[in-house]
């Protein structure tokens, strides 16, 4: 079996339950321990089967259910498919997959919380992703009255930016 | 500056100068940063990849900042592996598409990289061991370009990026170190081993996935989250010394117990260097390898760390291939590279025996 994320002899095979669908995952460990999947610093007698059990119930049993379903609604991007992935979609995903990430964080991290250097407050930054996100939208259904208004929105407020 | 000229000069971080720098060929620190009103790179359309290029463009233009950017997707390949060699840009941004780029410094002490896994990967170099440097000049190109730049940002979290294995700092902090003592020791393995225990990540020259070559490893932080950047800065000032107390043992014990031996492989090293007709990428990285641990144990004493060090980055295809102004297949490149292995090492002679 070979890595869905590079080429190299896949490791971690992990099957996940998605809205009543099998969903298999396949990585290296590499790449599994790049996505906070991969299997923990162990002793190394510690049989496989347990392990997988383990990271199945750690990280697939409390996402059977709405945080499966959950999509952003400002980049689009489903839960589901930033496991398979591995990368975000925006910085909004922090936040609306709070509850499966904050598990994967505090795993890979040993910490949930920001002590480092303190960013400039730019509130109106979220504003401009959701006007953004809603101009993506009117381009798709070619709404171009309202992409033109949301673009001119959007040049507005680069000039107070 | 165009990429040709950077053909005739080389990287400030391989200068071969600073502290224990004949062990610690350089400190880098990169920080990943993402502008809070995109999609992250792999969900911003070809538009809005655009707009982040040109937004970074106009903070840079605005700042003090004196570094000139190349659109990378304009770029022949072999100009893209050229800079990857170089260990300007990643070669996932190298292999990626749509708009993106890299502004360097005249020294290329600093590059940033727009539009990679996260919209901005800010990375500063200095040769030798010098974190606290290279933190207060990074940190300063954070800040001059977050005067024109909202960084996604968020008090709990800290900086949002498209990987939670990098959110919070942000930061990587590295160093990449020179031990071919530890590789002959066979003691590797076990130094690597206690830097994991300790949650660094030990990682070959040319970065994840490859094999280390010439004996090079760069050690470098995982948690990004948790720890201010001082604190991640001092696990590694704590950590390295250690590292280099062990390289050191390891190389003492080689020209005690086996002096003829180290000698002789020094040598022989220096001596098909300079003579080969032929060689190729693999066998130049090991012996340049002996040919730096012989400078630095005084067996040689004719060629400078510097020019060892850019030989490294020289011997490379990209580079054979820019300054033979051609591309060239496996077989020319072995040739071109012992041309050029023999006219930057000619005039050279082993120092006597002491
Ligand atoms: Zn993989
Ligand atoms: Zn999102």
């Amino acid at each position: 079996m070979i890595c869905q994320r590079c080429k190299n002899e896949a490791s971690v095979h992990l099957t996940e339950r998605v809205g009543g669908k099998r969903k298999e995952i396949h990585l290296c460990s590499a790449c599994a321990k790049k996505s906070g999947l991969g299997l923990p610093e162990s002793p190394p007698n510690l049989a496989l089967d347990a392990v997988v059990q383990d990271l199945i119930l750690t990280h697939v049993g409390e996402l059977v259910g709405e945080l499966a379903e959950l999509a952003c609604p400002e980049c689009g991007i489903k839960y589901m498919e930033f496991r398979a992935g591995g990368r975000l979609g925006c910085p909004q995903d922090y936040r609306i997959f709070g509850r499966g990430l904050l598990p994967v964080i505090q795993r890979v991290h040993g910490a949930t919380r920001h002590v480092g250097k303190v960013a400039r407050q730019r509130p109106g930054a979220i504003h401009r992703l959701r006007l953004r996100s809603q101009l993506r939208d009117a381009i798709a259904r070619e709404d171009y009255e309202e992409a033109a208004r949301l673009r001119d929105q959007l040049r507005l407020k680069d000039i107070h930016a | 500056m165009t990429l040709d000229d950077l053909t005739k000069t080389s990287g400030e971080w391989l200068r071969g100068n600073g502290p224990e720098s004949d062990i610690v060929m350089c400190s880098r620190i990169r920080l990943a940063r993402n502008l809070a009103e995109f999609p992250f790179t792999n969900r911003s359309s070809r538009a809005e990849k655009g707009e982040i290029e040109s937004h970074f463009k106009s903070a840079l233009a605005a700042s003090r900042l004196e570094m000139d950017y190349f659109d990378v997707n304009v770029l022949p390949p072999l100009d893209r592996q050229f800079l990857v060699e170089r260990q300007i840009i990643s070669s996932e941004l190298a292999k990626g598409e749509g708009p993106r780029g890299v502004a360097i410094s005249p020294h290329e002490n600093a590059a940033i990289m727009v539009n990679e896994e996260d919209h901005l990967r800010i990375q500063y170099m200095l040769s030798g061991f010098r974190l606290h440097e290279v933190w207060d000049e990074i940190n300063n190109i954070d800040d001059q370009l977050e005067e024109n730049l909202a960084f996604a940002y968020n008090p709990s979290l800290g900086y949002l990026t498209a990987c939670p294995t990098n959110v919070g700092t942000g930061i990587r902090v590295g160093v990449m170190l020179h031990l071919p003592g530890l590789v002959q020791d066979k003691s590797i393995d076990k130094v690597f081993r206690a830097l994991q225990k300790i949650n660094l990540a030990v990682r070959g020259l040319y970065g994840e996935g490859s094999q280390a070559f010439g004996d090079f490893y760069q050690i470098s932080n995982q948690q990004t989250l948790g720890k201010s950047e001082p604190e991640l800065i001092r696990i590694l000032t704590d950590v390295v010394p250690q590292v280099l107390l062990y390289e050191r043992q390891a190389r003492q014990r080689l020209v005690t117990e086996r002096r003829q031996h180290l000698h002789d492989q020094v040598s022989r090293a220096y001596g098909v260097l300079k003579t080969a007709q032929t060689i190729s990428s693999e066998e130049t990285m090991l012996l340049l390898s002996s040919v730096r641990m012989g400078i630095n144990l005084g067996l040689i004493d004719d060629v400078s760390i510097a020019t060892v060090n850019e030989l490294f980055i020289q011997t490379q295809p990209a580079f054979l291939q820019k300054i033979r102004g051609s591309e060239l297949d496996v077989e020319d490149r072995n040739v071109a590279r012992a041309t050029y292995l023999r006219s930057r090492l000619a005039n050279g002679r082993m120092a006597p025996e002491p």
